[in-house]
């Protein structure tokens, strides 16, 4: 077992631990030599080629914009104005808020995130399929919207929550407060919390039992067996999704923006957006240098990670046959149970029930009888340029999410399973786009599409919207692939090599076989990613090709956030839908339980 | 002599009429050109609003010329607008935003002569039209008071009334050390009473918040019994809920929205006769009657009942573009 677990590479070398040019496939590589050889280097410099367009492209028209003391196009001195900016208290304020934040918010769901997937896959909990789906819901709706539904119920003056306390205990002061500290990691949790769920789910389901079985045989208790085996062996997944989740906290907005602002909370991203949409002008070059600032942030954390994973193997899936099954609790199944419906009510029902409400309503929290109405549900339908975005929305969303995990499952083959020179720097490069705050890069992608020479047709295109989501998804998908193939021995695909399975093959039937739960959730966060996503698409649409972001953001600023709710609603439907298809689709394919 | 003096006054006379009028028979050719342009691209800071696009259903209506509208947030457009020309990409025909984003824009060259239009002479004061700009309409604010917790009696009466210590923290508002509705407060009240006046207004610790339009719910729903300051525009949507609006005795800010024709735009015409259907009356109406001033003579009085009292209150003042960095640096000082 140890040696399948956390054997050293090192231990490995000289097998196939992973692909190099010795371990193509023979017949082919025979028949082939020179094609093999010179394909690998074309298609390295193609992939390198299409990340660099995709992300170096943008970061480089940023970096000389923090450079600059004008942005392309305008006459100006290079500098360095924009850094030296940045060392003031108040930046170091703003840093230690937005670390401090995220540290919390990403701590807190890890751990809540870790036992809800246990408790989903590895034990008999009941309804664990309906609660599956039940428990990602939060991650689907807009954030604008929960905010909103959650300063309802949580501001300390008439907040719903703090009134039913006050009738309660006759107390005046407020049990919560939405606006504060507290309130923002709330908020951000409720969304980073299904979001490491998903990603560490399956990695969960995936995991041979016999490993915890023989720990628990060697004499190990119940806790010391969560802690020494699942968890050791979840760590590839496990730090991915900390990582990406810590760095989504130091890069969200809404939360900050929504709780922490009135309270004078102030993080990079609010920072950020005051730089460039508070002033009369727009102050890019000190917005640019504090993403750059960010990004060597996070980048030492990525940093951290390799450290911390090189050299180790975590494979669970090995060629030798196992039966998923799971933990009887017995009538601690129920206390479980208990635990996912709490998380349920708290960040879904609560929130949900006031938008459902909301939209029945002519104007949001006004529960009067003579409000009631099902006009917002009419203005919606009526709507042309909503069914235009989501027309425009689902053609970028599927193509762009089908598009970006295969780019994503090719990244994390060659910076995973092989030992090609430079696959180092396309794992560099696939990361990029995720270490800057996207508010910033959006304005990469505008000035990086706008300065394409006039032969190229992509600005004002839905195909400049296409190439920012799929520049944007790739680094999840590089991570929950990746994560997935560490989980794969690479016995079996020796196993399949040796019994004369072409390289395409073994790709096919063995890695995106096995790898095809995290596959299948990798495209559906993409997806909803890509409807999410506003700061590229409110500066790189064009009339005609509207995006459903866009569309809402419309709608919110035009004082619609009933006909908001509706389209949250809608939202939500569509989610219920893809997730059913989705589990459907891994429980026939791969999963038993 | 007396025929130097017929030509200086000739010259003169040259001089003084603005190079962009024109007689009726050059304005059916602009229009004309602007028909067979057949369609026209507006960018527009008005991010989900709906006057401008029920004026540009009546302009489509009226010409059968297609108006293609692009909207985003004042900054975005300004970039948006910046990036393109200096890509070599004229896409966009009229720029719509506010005032100072126009004075910047202007500044930086993104806008070329409209050419004039024949509406232009009916603007009235203090809106003027210049041989870049034509002010298009015009935004007032005023203070929203929750009615089931600000008694009849307690209803500010003046801007000052703000300054009672029973207002502390209870006051809802646009954040002022930003570009918008809460800068624009901050600039006229400052210019109207003094750096005091907001030294002794950050004391009542408002609390700040850029969600426009759910601000106003918030209010309405009992979570803070005053908001500023409130775009009148949006009062008409609010109707129903306990709200009411309050124009204090001094007045109330505005600001001016301008449209300008974009640097080598390529619908010139189609631009011009646009700017040109923004100043007539039917489409003027639509801003009044969402509780806009009009920037043309002959509107006011034609506007519905419940907005008429709102129009006829005082301007009291507006932004200066070029002190707008001032002032909001100001405000970041005192509003910390």
């Amino acid at each position: 077992m140890e040696s399948v677990a956390l054997s050293r590479r090192s231990d490995l070398a000289g097998d196939a631990g992973a692909v190099d040019s010795g371990t193509l496939p023979p017949r082919l590589a025979g028949a082939f030599p020179g094609f093999f050889r010179h394909g690998r280097m074309i298609g390295l410099a193609l992939l390198i080629a299409v990340l660099a367009l995709l992300s170096l492209y943008p970061m480089a028209m940023l970096f000389h914009g923090s450079l600059h003391s004008a942005p392309p196009g305008i006459a100006g001195a290079y500098n360095l104005d924009g850094y030296a900016a940045l060392a003031s208290v108040e930046n170091l304020v703003v840093l230690a808020n937005t670390v401090g934040i995220s540290l919390v918010k990403t701590a807190l769901s890890l751990a809540l995130a870790i036992l809800l997937a246990w408790i989903v896959a590895r034990t008999d909990t009941p309804a664990r399929g309906a609660l599956e789906v039940l428990i990602t819901l939060p991650f689907f709706i807009p954030p604008i919207l929960t905010a909103t539904a959650w300063g309802m119920l949580g501001n300390a003056q008439v907040g719903t929550i703090n009134l039913a306390w006050r009738w309660l205990t006759g107390l005046e002061a407020p049990l919560v407060n939405m606006f504060s500290y507290g309130g923002v990691i709330w908020h951000m949790m409720q969304y980073s919390t299904p979001f490491i769920f998903m990603f560490v789910v399956d990695a969960f389901r995936a995991m041979d039992p016999a490993l915890e079985e023989s720990s628990r045989m060697s004499g190990a208790t119940r806790g010391q067996t969560f802690w020494r085996i699942t968890f050791t062996l979840m760590l590839p997944v496990t730090t991915s999704a900390f990582i990406l989740s810590f760095i989504r906290g130091i890069e969200a907005f809404e939360s900050p923006i929504f709780f922490g602002t009135p309270v004078g909370i102030e993080v990079l991203t609010t920072k950020i957006y005051h730089l460039i949409y508070h002033q009369s002008q727009p102050q890019y070059q000190s917005a640019t240098a504090l993403g750059f600032a960010a990004m060597v942030l996070m980048f030492l954390l990525v940093a951290w990670q390799w450290r911390m994973l090189g050299g180790r193997s975590f494979t669970t899936v090995t060629g030798k046959g196992y039966s998923p099954n799971v933990m009887r609790l017995g009538w601690m199944r129920w206390l479980t149970f208990a635990i996912c419906i709490a998380f349920f009510l708290a960040t879904v029902a609560l929130p949900l029930g006031q938008l459902l409400l909301s939209s029945f309503f002519r104007f949001f929290g006004v529960y009067q009888l003579d409000m009631l109405t099902l006009e917002h549900y009419r203005g919606v339908w009526r709507n042309r340029e909503f069914w235009s975005a989501c027309a425009n929305t689902m053609i970028l969303g599927v193509g762009g999410a089908t598009v970006t995990m295969v780019l994503g499952a090719i990244v994390a083959y060659v910076t995973t399973r092989t030992r090609w020179h430079g696959r180092r720097l396309i794992d560099v490069l696939a990361w990029l786009p995720w270490m800057m705050p996207g508010m910033v890069l959006g304005v990469g992608f505008l000035w990086a599409f706008a300065m394409l020479p006039g032969g190229i047709p992509i600005y004002g295109t839905l195909w400049a919207l296409l190439l920012a989501y799929i520049a944007l998804g790739t680094p999840l998908a590089v991570r929950v692939t990746s994560s997935a193939y560490a989980q794969i021995s690479n016995d079996i695909e020796e196993c399949s090599r040796v019994h004369g399975a072409s390289w395409w093959q073994t790709l096919w039937r063995i890695l995106i076989a096995l790898a095809w739960p995290a596959f299948a959730v990798g495209w559906v966060l993409t997806f909803f990613g890509i409807i999410r996503e506003l700061s590229a698409s409110i500066l790189l649409y064009a009339p005609g090709s509207e995006v459903l972001s866009v569309v809402i953001l419309k709608m919110w600023t035009g004082g619609k956030p009933e006909e908001v709710s509706v389209i949250g609603l809608f939202m939500l439907v569509l989610v219920l839908l893809i997730r059913w298809v989705q589990l459907r689709l891994i429980k026939n394919r791969i999963s038993t339980l | 002599m007396l025929r130097r003096r017929w030509l200086a006054m000739a010259m003169f006379l040259a001089l003084a009429t603005p190079t962009w009028a024109q007689t009726d028979a050059q304005w059916q050719k602009v229009v004309e050109a602007a028909k067979k342009e057949s369609k026209v691209l507006l960018y527009t800071a008005a991010v989900g609003h709906s006057q401008h696009k029920e004026v540009a259903r009546g302009f489509e209506d009226k010409y059968g010329i297609r108006v293609e509208i692009l909207e985003a947030r004042p900054s975005e457009v300004r970039e948006r607008v910046r990036i393109e020309q200096a890509a070599g990409r004229f896409l966009g025909d009229v720029h719509h935003n506010g005032s100072t984003t126009t004075w910047l824009m202007e500044r930086d060259g993104a806008f070329q002569p409209h050419g004039g239009v024949p509406n232009a002479r009916h603007m009235v004061p203090p809106y003027e039209v210049t041989e870049l700009h034509v002010p298009s309409n015009v935004a007032s604010f005023a203070i929203l008071i929750n009615t089931n917790l600000v008694k009849p009696a307690d209803e500010p009466k003046s801007w000052k009334d703000l300054l009672d210590p029973k207002w502390s923290g209870k006051i809802l508002s646009d954040d002022m050390r930003a570009l918008g509705g809460g800068g624009l407060f901050f600039v006229v009240m400052h210019d109207t009473f003094g750096k005091a006046y907001h030294e002794k207004l950050a004391a009542q610790k408002p609390v700040f918040s850029r969600d426009l339009r759910n601000n106003e719910r918030r209010t309405a729903r009992g979570e803070y019994p005053l908001y500023l300051p409130f775009n009148l525009a949006n009062y008409s949507s609010l109707t129903g809920l306990p709200i009411k609006v309050v124009i204090p005795a001094e007045g109330r800010p505005y600001v001016r929205n301008d449209l300008a024709v974009l640097k080598n735009a390529p619908h010139p015409n189609a631009a011009r006769l646009l700017i040109h259907h923004f100043l007539e009356i039917e489409s003027q109406l639509v801003y009044a009657n969402s509780g806009g001033d009009p920037v043309v003579k002959g509107v006011i009085e034609r506007t519905t009942g419940d907005m008429r009292p709102f129009l006829a209150t005082k301007a009291m003042g507006t932004t200066v573009p070029e002190r707008q960095d001032e002032m909001l640096e100001l405000a970041r000082q005192l509003y910390k």
